[in-house]
């Protein structure tokens, strides 16, 4: 047994060792137990990396656009998220008189709650898991719509016309950007047969005795479509459209003060650290990897997805709300349901086992061959989409033009007359 | 002689799900609010899910008849759902009111 | 009492709290949010039940798609807060409620602890000289026996019995073109009209209305005051 690569799951073992031998605890009780203490210190592990992403976002960000970021709270600024947290306990908390109190005070938990949960299905290393469900996709779907709810109440509770104006932007987009999300699991969930995560991984890492592929080559559309829609999913910037200050001062949030409003920020964070997470299992290949240990490796690629994500936040302007409507129901929605039939199509023509192919028809052909296959009618879908979409846009924009400049010529007309 | 699974008995499941149908009963026939209502309707056809659930489970798990209805029936009350609040709001755009009392002319 | 008669009878009390708030509260978004809270707690008999994909689902359209739209509704309709929750019948309701829940009570409730398929009338009506339990080709478990656990491949049966020609493709066809109607028929519906298609709107009914009244005097009958719509022309600002 390699001492390294198992750390995670010889750390588990023993712990439930001790627990049920030591303090004399029936299995079950015992398991309670472990899985409470693994609850625990996956919140705390949530919570830790929600301080430590704020400082490497705002680092990280100020250096893409040329500016230098925290520096003054400690060596680099590295105690600013500490600080950040003084300044937060020690704010007034406060309650809108006129707020529906109860809504109000639960929204922050809620969201919290709805964050945390999704990190109950992750695999972090062979054996780590904190439940293997057999519905494990549909599952972190399912409670990513948690979190509407959270924003509905604070909207709502608030008692505020710009938190209503951010709950109501809040519902259009969320909901809208869940169809795509399911729409390209689809695919990844056909491919395995199952929609246990474990199993996804397991598919990506080994094929029949060969080293696997992780499915990002099998189906790129998909992965493409999938961040975007977890990065709306999650209300990140360019997406950002139910908190922007500019137009709704805050959004939904804005009555918040204190430790309320840094709950309503963990959750933010903590979601998209759950989408790096779960986009880097369904398609990076989860903690597969060769050298390192298997955790280091799902941590290294969920690192590199939110890398992405803050590397989106520092570069693009937010866009426009019926920019992002149109972009998901108008491109997204057709495109996802096209490729996901001629994926289907195309999984059912070629088929990498004898037995399928003995019951069902279909070409046999090798893993490698099938990826190959699939990957280039994914990126061919993507390709054809991205082209017919581009001439629209183009057409589109001309067309704004002229109004705009027709607009233009008729208003000099009317002041010169 | 009983129907158990993990010490629950099927009769259990049947009672929370009549009280659950009977709750919603109530509220479709007492509310005086068109949304109201919609509510007490999702409430009865989940009542309804819990009794399909619970029987498959209990007495048929090996088949998916259980299965399908208990999925038909979460269709349909999603798409009960979008109708329903369909026509409530554009009744609320015209006459400024949502209750079923007051809509009593054929004509808006 | 083993542990899952507890979460059982936990669960149980917070479906039917909250089920009791949802209908007899005023303020109608806290109803919404309780309706979720029954849901969450139906959701909980699911996995009581471990059909895992039902829990799921049931958190994923229920709260996810219809209370979010229940909320949406009652946030668009927000001159309605507030107003008195019971309508003129509502005694009668609790009545007619209260009786069902009697019935049904009688019918599956403690008095009746057991189900056993081989003793229900239709089922041994279609079975005839065939054994009660093989009906439908469905092996019924027996009262008082240990009932098998969910099979491993559930799921994934369940997916082949909806597209499988002898068991619910046509229910499942039928579904997904109600669903198609559905949307179509909400998107049509809830639509907000365009400033210019009203008022076309209402100067056809103007039209149509004086074309009536003419036709009415020709007939030698006095106008019906009553047929002229309110404002047919002039008010068209609410839109």
């Amino acid at each position: 047994m390699n001492f390294i690569n198992d750390l995670l799951k010889i750390i588990g073992d023993f712990i439930a060792g001790i627990i049920q031998s030591i303090l004399g605890f029936s299995p079950f009780l015992a398991d309670l137990v472990t899985m409470g203490l693994a609850a625990v210190i996956l919140c705390t592990f949530a919570a830790l990396s929600f301080m430590g992403l704020t400082y490497v976002e705002r680092k990280v960000v100020a250096r893409i656009q040329d500016r230098v970021g925290p520096n003054q709270a400690g060596p680099f600024g590295l105690l600013q998220p500490i600080a950040d947290g003084i300044k937060m306990f020690t704010k007034e908390d406060t309650t809108p008189a006129t707020a529906d109190r109860w809504v109000y005070n639960l929204a922050p938990l809620v969201i919290a709650i709805f964050a945390l949960t999704t990190y109950a299905v992750l695999p972090f290393a062979p054996g780590v898991v904190g439940t293997n469900l057999n519905v494990g996709v549909f599952y972190i779907i399912a409670i990513g719509s948690g979190s509407i709810v959270a924003i509905i109440m604070a909207g709502w509770g608030s008692n505020n016309k710009y938190a209503l104006l951010g709950a109501f932007r809040t519902v259009a987009q969320l909901v809208g950007y869940e169809v795509p999300m399911l729409l390209n699991v689809l695919p990844v969930v056909m491919l395995t047969g199952s929609m246990s995560l474990i199993d996804i991984v397991n598919r990506q890492t080994t094929l029949d005795g060969n080293p696997g592929i992780p499915f990002i080559v099998f189906f790129p559309l998909s992965a493409l479509i999938f961040l975007i829609s977890g990065i709306a999913e999650t209300a990140r910037s360019p997406f950002d459209l139910l908190e922007a200050e500019s137009e709704i001062v805050a959004g939904f949030h804005v009555e918040y003060s204190g430790m309320k409003f840094a709950l309503f920020f963990l959750g933010e964070y903590v979601n998209a650290l759950a989408v790096a997470f779960v986009f880097s299992t369904l398609f990076l290949g989860g903690y597969a990897g060769p050298i390192l240990p298997p955790y280091v490796w799902l941590l290294l690629k969920a690192a590199a997805v939110f890398f992405v994500f803050m590397w989106l936040r520092g570069t693009l302007p937010r866009i426009r709300v019926d920019q992002m409507h149109n972009m998901n129901w108008k491109f997204f929605v057709p495109v996802s349901i096209l490729h996901l039939v001629v994926v289907m199509a195309l999984m059912k023509l070629f088929v990498t086992s004898p037995a399928a192919a003995q019951a069902n028809g279909g070409i046999l052909v090798t893993p490698i061959v099938q990826a190959a296959i699939l990957f280039t009618a994914s990126a061919l879908v993507l390709i054809g989409s991205l082209a017919i979409a581009a001439r629209r846009a183009r057409i589109m924009r001309l067309q704004e033009e002229a109004l705009v400049a027709q607009r233009r010529a008729e208003n000099i007309a009317a002041v010169s007359a | 002689m009983q129907n158990v699974l993990n010490g629950i008995p099927l009769w259990w499941y049947l009672v929370v799900s009549s009280a659950l149908f009977c709750i919603g009963l109530y509220g479709v026939l007492a509310r005086k609010n068109a949304i109201a209502l919609l509510m007490g309707v999702e409430l009865m056809l989940n009542a309804a899910n819990i009794n399909l659930l619970a029987f498959w489970r209990y007495l048929a798990p090996a088949s998916s008849g259980g299965l399908a209805f208990a999925a038909f029936v979460l269709v349909i009350a999603a798409a009960e759902a979008a109708v329903g609040l369909a026509l409530v709001i554009s009744v609320y755009r015209v006459t400024r009111s949502i209750d079923p009392e007051k809509l009593d002319q054929m004509k808006l | 009492m083993t542990i899952q008669q507890a979460i059982f009878i936990l669960l149980a009390l917070v479906i039917l709290g909250s089920a009791i708030f949802v209908v007899t509260t005023r303020n109608l978004f806290r109803a919404a949010l309780m309706m979720m809270l029954t849901f969450f707690g139906v959701a909980g008999l699911f996995v009581l039940l471990e059909i895992g994909l039902f829990a799921v689902a049931q958190v994923l359209i229920y709260i996810g798609a219809i209370s979010i739209l229940i909320i949406f509704a009652v946030m668009l309709t927000r001159g309605m807060q507030g107003m008195v929750p019971r309508n003129s019948q509502a005694t009668a309701a609790a009545v007619v409620a209260g009786i069902i829940f009697f019935v049904l009570l009688l019918l599956f409730g403690p008095l009746r602890t057991t189900v056993d398929v081989a003793r229900w009338p239709v089922i041994s009506l279609i079975a005839g000289n065939a054994s009660p339990r093989d009906v439908g080709g469905i092996q019924w478990t027996p009262a008082g026996q240990p009932i098998p656990p969910v099979p491993e491949t559930y799921i994934a049966d369940f997916g082949r019995a909806l597209v499988d020609l002898n068991q619910y493709l046509l229910p499942f066809l039928l579904i997904a073109f109600l669903v198609d109607v559905v949307l179509a028929g909400a998107i049509f519906v809830a639509r907000q009209r365009r400033p210019a298609e009203v008022i076309e709107d209402r100067q056809r009914q103007a039209e149509e209305a004086a074309e009536e009244a003419e036709a009415m005097r020709q007939a030698g009958m006095k106008p019906d005051a009553a047929a002229l719509p309110e404002g047919a022309v002039a008010s068209t600002a609410d839109h």
